[in-house]
């Protein structure tokens, strides 16, 4: 093995980052701000473009169903997983059913568990019809050995639990049977059981103080598959004429109408995030030029020393390089690392602050992703000092000391 | 010949007047050599040394070392001549702040792709010049004479043909002057030419030829 030499090129580049320890410390943290942005709001905005894409297949209905006056909750049901309790009579199964260009109904009952000591968790308990269910079944991990009992459970994939194990509802003890993968949607949080248990769940709240509780036969939505050759939009006016719109004491929602209300708030976070982006990277830019364009004044004798000891102008050019690109890679790995670092645990509550139907990428394209904003970040030091390079390279004047006072 | 200069000029704006900072100057130096330049500041010795180096390029006129032209080479060529056949120590301290002496001194040898160590040799130029105690102190707790020592180290490194010396003994006192003027005679008593500018007076007791330039005019006492 060679000795190592007390001096390498590399140990300039570092030497001169080290001199100016603030300086070095401001142009980095300024470029660690931009690849955390760069890559936090890629993420997140991926995330949500993920959970958006294709939301209303993965919900699995065309049209819903419910009571008059609470369609906007359903948006946050299906959405969000938010708890909320309405009925209306199961009658509605068997009307609609019959309507021409209608494939499939199923019926759900909603029953909000409590955060309370009897429950594991505040969450949604839906009741739904195995028989004609087409929500959950396309979604098991694993799938049911067969008919579900009354004392089993069904829990989506971001519901914490392990097949075999239990969860306490209203201080009942329910085995999880299966669990769903994850959707990007409200079921995700919501744990499925049959309806016979989720109507027994209600009289159990209410037997421990609860006022509200389901009518014997009823239900709180109902959801639509349609047949080909129809569309949502035709098949909502046509229910609602059937019923007399207004007067029949139901709603009926297209799924997508919910979906184009996500991706309004979608649209307008994207764009936000793309100009942050933007306005962060040209600023990044612009600050590193001029500091390097200042300091490339104060270096002026420091350069004109490395000629006289022989350096060539292309690596004094490297040298201008290397530091520049030393600083903004320090920088870039820096802000995407703290970045992975709040994005990736705090997922969930970013999912909640922001409302919106959620899906991390997959592993390759977040990776893609990481290193796009590392190389945009990166590409910021380069790039600054191009100006002072090309000032530094075509005169050797400018490396000459002349002689002042030194 | 190591070094041949043949009417060098080197002409620059001054409001709007054409000067010569340098003007018509010829200069041949052997190997072995020891040759001193004086003159007022403003006469044009450093503009001559800068070109002389290969750092500048005359307005007309050719400089050749060892027999090569410097109009016929590029700027990889002549970095290289500077790096290991011509040491030149610019006027003023030039010594680099954020580097220990030993590094300062080592500074050379990494300009270019080399597998040798050159520590040792290093440590021993800085014995040479007496200091060696100091090798991995700063530059900001050296004197003066101390900082002019280490650059004359430095350009000793690769051991080169001829030494530049642009007043190697400015701002210094009368006795780091002669101790500093011993210094360069023990160089050329090794067999390396000395080209040095100089306003100390006993210059001429080393010297094997005195110039004096006056206006860019170069003329031999
Ligand atoms: N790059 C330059 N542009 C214009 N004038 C210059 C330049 N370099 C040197 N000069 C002028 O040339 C003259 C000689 O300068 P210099 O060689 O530094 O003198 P000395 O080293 O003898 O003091 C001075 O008048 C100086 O102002
Ligand atoms: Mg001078």
């Amino acid at each position: 093995m060679r000795r190592r030499s007390f001096l390498t090129f590399s140990d300039v580049v570092v030497s001169n980052l080290k001199r100016r320890p603030f300086r070095s410390f401001c142009l980095i943290s300024l470029v660690a701000v931009l690849a955390f942005v760069l890559f936090g709001g890629s993420l997140i905005t991926c995330s949500l473009i993920n959970g958006t894409d294709g939301l209303a297949k993965r919900l699995g209905a065309d049209i819903l169903i419910v009571p008059k006056g609470y369609d906007k909750m359903v948006e946050g049901i299906l959405l969000r997983g938010e708890p909320s309790t309405f009925y209306m009579s199961a009658d509605w199964i068997g009307k609609i059913s019959q309507i021409e260009g209608v494939r499939s109904v199923s019926p759900h009952l909603f029953v909000a568990s409590l955060s309370a000591e009897c429950c594991s968790v505040p969450i949604q308990l839906i009741g739904f019809d195995q028989k004609t269910d087409f929500i959950v079944t396309p979604w098991l991990r694993t799938s049911l050995p067969g008919e579900l009992g009354d004392d089993e459970i069904v829990i989506g994939g971001s519901v914490s639990g392990k097949v075999g194990s239990e969860l306490m509802f209203f201080d009942r003890g329910y085995r999880i049977a299966a669990k769903m993968e994850n959707t990007g949607t409200g079921f995700d949080s919501s744990v499925f059981m049959t309806m016979k248990a989720a109507r027994r769940a209600a009289g159990d709240y209410v037997s421990m103080g609860g006022t509200f509780s389901p009518p014997e036969e009823s239900i709180s939505s109902v959801v639509v598959l349609i047949e080909e050759g129809f569309t949502a939009v035709g098949m909502t006016r046509k229910i609602n004429s059937t019923f007399g719109y207004g007067k029949s004491g139901i709603v009926v929602v297209p799924t997508r109408t919910i979906i184009g209300s996500v991706s309004g708030g979608l649209r307008a976070m994207t764009a936000f995030t793309v100009i942050l982006v933007v306005i962060l990277w040209v600023l990044s830019v612009l600050v590193l030029t001029i500091v390097f364009s200042v300091t490339l004044n104060e270096r002026k004798q420091e350069f004109g020393i490395l000629r006289s000891l022989g350096i060539t102008r292309k690596k004094l050019i490297a040298l201008v390089f290397l530091e520049s690109g030393a600083i903004s890679f320090t920088g870039a790995a820096a802000g995407v690392f703290l970045s992975a670092l709040l994005v990736f645990p705090f997922r969930t509550y970013i999912q909640e602050t922001i409302g919106m139907p959620y899906m991390q990428p997959s592993f390759e394209k977040m990776l893609a992703i990481a290193a796009a904003s590392l190389i945009l970040s990166f590409a910021t030091g380069p790039l600054a000092s191009l100006f002072s390079s090309s000032k530094m390279g075509n005169s050797d004047a400018y490396v000459v000391i002349r002689d002042g006072g030194l | 010949m190591i070094l041949e200069a043949r009417e060098i000029k080197k002409q620059y704006h001054r409001d709007n007047i054409l000067f010569s900072a340098v003007n018509d100057v010829s200069l041949s130096i052997g190997e072995g050599e020891f040759v001193c330049i004086v003159g007022r500041s403003g006469s044009g010795k450093s503009t001559l040394l800068n070109i002389l180096a290969g750092l500048l390029t005359p307005t007309s006129g050719s400089v050749s070392f060892e027999g090569r032209e410097y109009g016929g080479m590029n700027d990889g060529e002549l970095s290289r001549l500077r790096n290991t056949r011509l040491g030149y120590i610019m006027q003023g301290h030039n010594v680099l702040s954020n580097f220990t002496v030993l590094q300062n001194v080592l500074l050379p040898h990494i300009f270019f792709k080399r597998d040798d160590d050159p520590t040792d040799r290093a440590l021993s130029l800085l014995e040479q010049v007496g200091l060696r105690p100091l090798a991995s102190q700063y530059p900001s707790s050296l004197s003066g004479g101390e900082l002019h020592r280490v650059s004359i180290a430095r350009a000793l490194l690769m051991s080169p043909g001829l030494l530049i010396a642009d007043e190697p003994t400015g701002d210094l006192d009368e006795e780091t002057v002669s101790e500093i003027m011993g210094l360069f005679a023990g160089i050329v008593s090794k067999g390396t030419a000395v080209l040095m500018v100089t306003h100390n007076s006993d210059a001429a007791s080393y010297a094997d030829r005195m110039y004096t330039m006056q206006s860019g005019r170069l003329s031999e006492m």
